[in-house]
């Protein structure tokens, strides 16, 4: 199973993923899981990538430290054709009974202090799941049947602003309980624990990809859109005319016929997009 | 059937909600304060939903019983709708309720007595008549196994004869309703489309075929059963799969025993068209010319009433006129 989910992973397809670590010991085993390299960048924050666009930061303990990194990230990511990113934290938590090096997925994810939840959908089956609650200070007594962490809810909160909901997920690994508080982890077990977590975690990273790539292929935008916005002086809402009249064009299977269009590139914008408009509505009436 | 099943704390201890989630021992489920933190989210995507739809249990307050939108239903006076679920569990990609909501999870609102109770009033109120309609945000049947709604709901209808009830459905989840016994005033009906928009645009619906064959059931036990054909969507095949499709539905059902007949072309507010769109930039359908009317969109056709006539003709070689009626 494994190996099919790896070939997708590390195969031609793209993983439009960014993997969200609050300690460099978590990237430690990602990184060569995931045949990660450095990436070079102007950026505070460490960060990891592959050729196939999966891309890994570290973003440091706690929430004001995790909102940072999302927004340096998107800032770093921002695209004007609407393609999205998936967004999964992976990051270790704390559960009363719970074994440690067993892991979940966040259904539930309440910021203690403001006692506010956020709901990532479940899309994805295959992986159990767990309430989660961000605090703080790290948590010794677990009252709730919930993992405790750091970053969760921040994460959640402020991924969904450059994504939509259904594509950020945590997953959340257990490294302390009652039998073994935090006090005694030993740091060491992060990246093996991480490492036996293999299969889920690359099956996730895949379902996730899944996921963002139909939805990043059906609001691809045809080239046509960045040749002519880059050819002719074109108003906001000129391009956004343009962009809509090309994914019509798009999806009644006439991408082709928007070609010809280029050749106009010296007429003046406004009568490009009367001409496509006149040409699209002939056409496409049925 | 769900990936997950959202409980509503204040629901979770009731023996509707507790019998519900017996039948899914499996299913995850996640307690929240009110449905409204799980459903309806910005940053939430309908389409993505579509593919593992959550059910959530919620109780419903506020109105339960609205006046139905204008030209919704054959009888334009004391026409109202209650909603005990929002969502469907079919993916018409027509479907406006993708431009009503962003979340595609399936809230079942179980305190079936406060609707009971609403729609009670109402009928009073109504000196005992008026039409209520189920159906508007949801399928009326698709969930009734689980939900038991029209088990729970004919009955009412039962001690009130003058008030009429009307489910509308696609579903042929009709168990509940053969099992009880039969009352004049509840209708059962069903939507259709030509086997072409069926094909291309009704994902997950019943086949014609086993739709017709539950509509024949309810009618030889007795039901009044009623037909909607709608939205139409004209296009260049023009009556052709009108013709097949009206000579299948009415060799299966005694076409003088049908309560109504109704037709109604594809409309759709502004607004929900909009977001449609951005969900669906890829769907041929909504890259179609369209005009507007009335804060209402429409696919562009220069001879669209005449369409409409040659279909109403057709639909008169089986039924008559009275029958029939033409929603707006
Ligand atoms: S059956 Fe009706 S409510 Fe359900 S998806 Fe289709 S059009 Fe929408």
């Amino acid at each position: 199973m494994i190996k099919k989910f790896e070939k997708s992973l590390h195969g031609s397809e793209s993983t439009p993923v960014n993997i969200v670590v609050a300690h460099a010991l978590e990237a430690k085993a990602l990184i060569p899981m995931l045949h990660l390299q450095p990436f070079q960048t102007t950026s505070r924050f460490v960060q990891y990538g592959n050729s196939n666009n999966l891309h890994l930061i570290v973003s440091g303990i706690g929430r004001a430290a995790m909102e940072a990194a999302i927004t340096d990230l998107s800032q770093q990511q921002a695209n004007e054709e609407g393609q999205i990113r998936a967004w999964l934290n992976i990051g270790i938590a704390g559960h009363s009974k719970a074994p440690l090096g067993s892991a979940w997925l966040g259904n539930k994810i309440t910021c203690q202090e403001s006692g506010v939840s956020a709901y990532p959908p479940q899309l994805i089956a295959g992986i159990d799941s767990v309430a989660v609650i961000t605090v703080d200070e790290p948590e010794r007594t677990y009252p709730e049947d919930a993992a405790y962490e750091m970053e969760a809810f921040s994460f959640f909160e402020q991924a969904t602003k450059y994504s939509t909901a259904e594509l950020v997920q945590v997953f959340k690994i257990i490294s302390d309980n009652l039998e073994n508080p935090i006090e005694k982890l030993d740091f060491k077990n992060i990246p093996i624990w991480i490492r036996l977590l293999q299969e889920q975690i690359i099956l996730l990273i895949s379902k996730m990809s899944e996921l963002v790539r139909e939805h990043n292929d059906s609001h691809r935008i045809p080239r046509v859109y960045r040749e002519l916005c880059s050819r002719i002086h074109l108003t906001v809402n000129q391009k956004l005319q343009l962009k809509r009249l090309c994914l019509r064009y798009k999806a009644l299977g006439l991408e082709a016929d928007l070609e010809s269009v280029i050749s106009l590139a010296g007429s003046h914008s406004k009568q490009i997009i009367s001409q496509l408009s006149a040409q699209i509505d002939r056409v496409g009436k049925q | 059937m769900f990936s997950t099943i959202y409980i509503e704390e204040e629901v979770l201890e009731t023996s509707r909600v507790k019998n519900m989630l017996d039948r899914f021992p499996q299913v995850p489920r996640v307690v929240c304060e009110r449905y409204g933190e799980v459903f309806n989210r910005k940053s939430q995507n309908f389409r993505l939903q579509k593919k593992a739809p959550a059910l959530i249990l919620a109780k419903k307050y506020g109105s339960k019983v609205l006046v139905a939108p204008d030209g919704y239903g054959y009888n334009d006076s004391r026409s109202y709708y209650f909603s005990h679920m929002l969502n469907c569990v079919y993916d018409c990609r027509y479907c406006f309720l993708q431009g009503m909501y962003s979340s595609a999870n399936y809230v079942l609102f179980v305190n079936y007595e406060d609707f009971e109770e609403a729609i009670a009033s109402k009928i009073e109120k109504n000196s005992g008549g008026g039409v209520y309609y189920s159906g508007y945000d949801c399928d009326s049947l698709a969930l009734e196994p689980v939900s038991d709604f029209c088990k729970h709901f004919v009955p009412l209808f039962g001690e009130y004869p003058n008030a009429e009830l009307e489910f509308r459905t696609k579903s042929t989840q009709i168990r509940h309703l053969l099992e009880q016994p039969v009352i004049p005033n509840c209708v059962i009906a069903m939507s259709f489309t030509s086997h072409e928009a069926g094909s291309r645009w009704e994902h997950k619906v019943p086949s014609i075929d086993k739709r017709l064959e539950a509509l024949q059931k309810l009618q030889l036990a007795g039901w009044r059963v009623a037909l909607r054909f709608e939205p139409l969507i004209l296009d260049s095949q023009g009556l052709t799969p009108y013709e097949s499709l009206f000579a299948q539905v009415f060799a299966k059902l005694d076409a003088r025993k049908i309560h109504s007949v109704s037709s109604g072309l594809f409309r759709m507010p502004i607004d929900f068209h909009k977001r449609i769109v951005k969900l669906y930039p890829d769907e041929e359908l909504f890259a179609r010319p369209t005009t507007t009317a009335d804060g209402m969109i429409a696919l562009k056709s220069e001879d669209e009433s005449l369409q409409l006539a040659a279909i109403e003709k057709l639909l008169f070689s089986h039924i008559s006129p009275q029958q029939y009626y033409r929603c707006a």
